[in-house]
């Protein structure tokens, strides 16, 4: 009677330490992927912006300063390596283009030009997409830390060697209003 | 905001599917074996094997088709990339911030303020909005309603919600087809006591099935709903815009004409305007809202 009831326990000890392992499995494959979604958001911002430059030029030639800025933040953007990094740089990117759809209110034609109407409302779209994915990416950390701190999930944890992970925050400069130079 | 513990309504909403097609086909079979035997025991295992192989079909292809059936039961149309590109712009952003996979996008004519979503899972989800939806309300107010819908599917309501309204749709066709045909003297030559027996429990259970399906369509909870509000908050983290639809919805008083009772329950705010046994009161969706 002892042996099974001693098999029981093991048997039943042993299903939930394989479910908790592939919970953390799960969330951490989560994590990994909504992080990517940042990064092909990102990717897919700075794709946009050549197109953007081209048809703007084809109207404020003269704005060269503006359009020299975007250029280099896109760039920045581009090499940028690592999250924090990089979403430093969209931030920069974020405060040019502003600037740049606010000098564009001075050409009547550039507003009216079906393509740069795409072009703006699929930068502000994307706009909204990082945010998201930023989002996403913070939900499936809070998830994944719940379960790492969490009793008994904090035994599974150290048990294999999971460590709660760190949200990607808005950096203090990121938050700061541009100034704007004329 | 995390009161509602969304793994426990999905865990709910699959077992409740399940259970609901395994009792909708027992009900379909019990049908047909009391008409069978109302009106010709002599084919009974013919007619038998028919109404399970009817019934099982039945279950397969609305299990496997629900998406498009509900779409189709509403007349409504693939929405285009190109001429709808904000609407898609925005399913976009949320599947984004929800890691749901994109789902079908849909229009429907009608001036009202509508939306639902349908499908078996999030893989084969629909979502479909009114025109005036499109027309009526703000870019972020539009989201909010688009992302409550994504809450729908998130949830696996989608599925429990439209096997309701197809499976249990077929209950009531059945009786109904089996009450006509009595006027057409179904069992004239019959006079033995099995027969008539059968033939009243016949019409007792055609009688009944109507009544079981308004019960299974009330079963549909209002609680889904004020969890998809809070869902769509989840992912907008944007009450104020989900409340600034409610607010345009409650100033509208047109019924939708064009919809089934039996789809009601799929969409974003009772398309009857009536005193509301699918949807929770605006007021109270608002009420809850703000208090978030």
């Amino acid at each position: 009677m002892t042996v099974a009831w001693i098999i029981g326990g093991v048997v039943i000890v042993g299903a939930i330490t394989v479910g908790y392992y592939n919970r953390f499995v799960v969330l951490g494959n989560r994590i990994d992927n909504s992080l990517s979604q940042i990064n092909v958001q990102l990717k897919r911002r700075a794709d946009l912006i050549p197109n953007l430059i081209e048809t703007v030029k084809g109207y404020a030639k003269h704005e060269k300063g503006i359009m020299q800025e975007v250029t280099e933040a896109r760039k920045a953007l581009v090499g940028a390596k690592g999250l924090e990094k990089k979403m430093k740089a969209n931030g920069v990117l974020e405060n040019a283009l502003g600037r740049l759809f606010a000098i564009a209110e001075n050409y009547p034609q550039l507003k009216a030009d079906t393509n740069f109407l795409e072009l703006q409302r699929e930068l502000s779209s994307t706009e909204d997409r990082v945010a998201y994915a930023r989002q996403n990416y913070n939900d499936s950390i809070l998830t994944y830390n719940n379960l790492c701190q969490k009793f008994p999930g904090v035994i599974f944890a150290g048990i294999f060697g999971r460590k709660a992970r760190e949200y990607l925050q808005i950096s203090e400069e990121d938050s700061k209003k541009p100034e704007v130079k004329f | 905001m995390n009161k509602i513990d969304f793994r426990d309504q999905i865990a709910r909403n699959k077992r409740k599917s399940f259970f609901l097609m395994i009792i909708v086909s027992l009900v379909l079979v019990a049908l047909g074996y009391v008409i069978s035997m109302a009106f010709a025991p002599e084919y009974f295992f013919t007619i038998m094997i028919i109404a399970i192989i009817f019934t099982i079909s039945y279950t397969w292809i609305s299990y496997y088709n629900s998406d498009k059936i509900a779409v189709a039961s509403v007349g409504a149309k693939e929405a285009s990339k190109q001429t709808h590109s904000d609407y898609y712009r925005l399913v976009e952003g949320l599947t984004i911030a929800s890691g749901l996979p994109m789902p079908k996008l849909y229009l429907m004519e009608s001036n009202q303020i509508n939306a639902f979503a349908s499908g078996r899972d999030p893989k084969h989800a629909v979502i479909c909005v009114t025109t005036g939806a499109l027309q009526k309300l703000e870019r972020r107010e539009l989201e909010a309603v688009l992302a409550h819908e994504l809450g729908h599917v998130a949830n696996y309501d989608i599925r429990y919600i439209t096997l309701v309204s197809v499976m249990v749709g077929m209950v009531a066709i059945i009786s109904q087809i089996f009450l006509r045909s009595l006027w057409f003297g179904g069992g004239r030559n019959r006079d033995d006591k099995a027969g008539a027996i059968f033939m009243i429990i016949g019409i007792a259970l055609a009688i009944i099935a109507p009544i079981v399906v308004t019960l299974v369509q009330l079963s549909i909870s209002r609680k889904r709903e004020y969890s998809a509000d809070a869902t769509s908050v989840k992912f907008t983290r944007n009450p104020n815009a989900l409340i600034g639809a409610l607010e345009k919805i409650k100033s509208e008083h047109t019924p939708e004409k064009k919809v089934s009772k039996a789809v009601a329950p799929l969409f974003f705010s009772n398309p009857f305007r009536n005193a509301g046994s699918t949807h929770p009161p605006i007021e109270e969706r608002i009420k809850v809202l703000k208090a978030m």
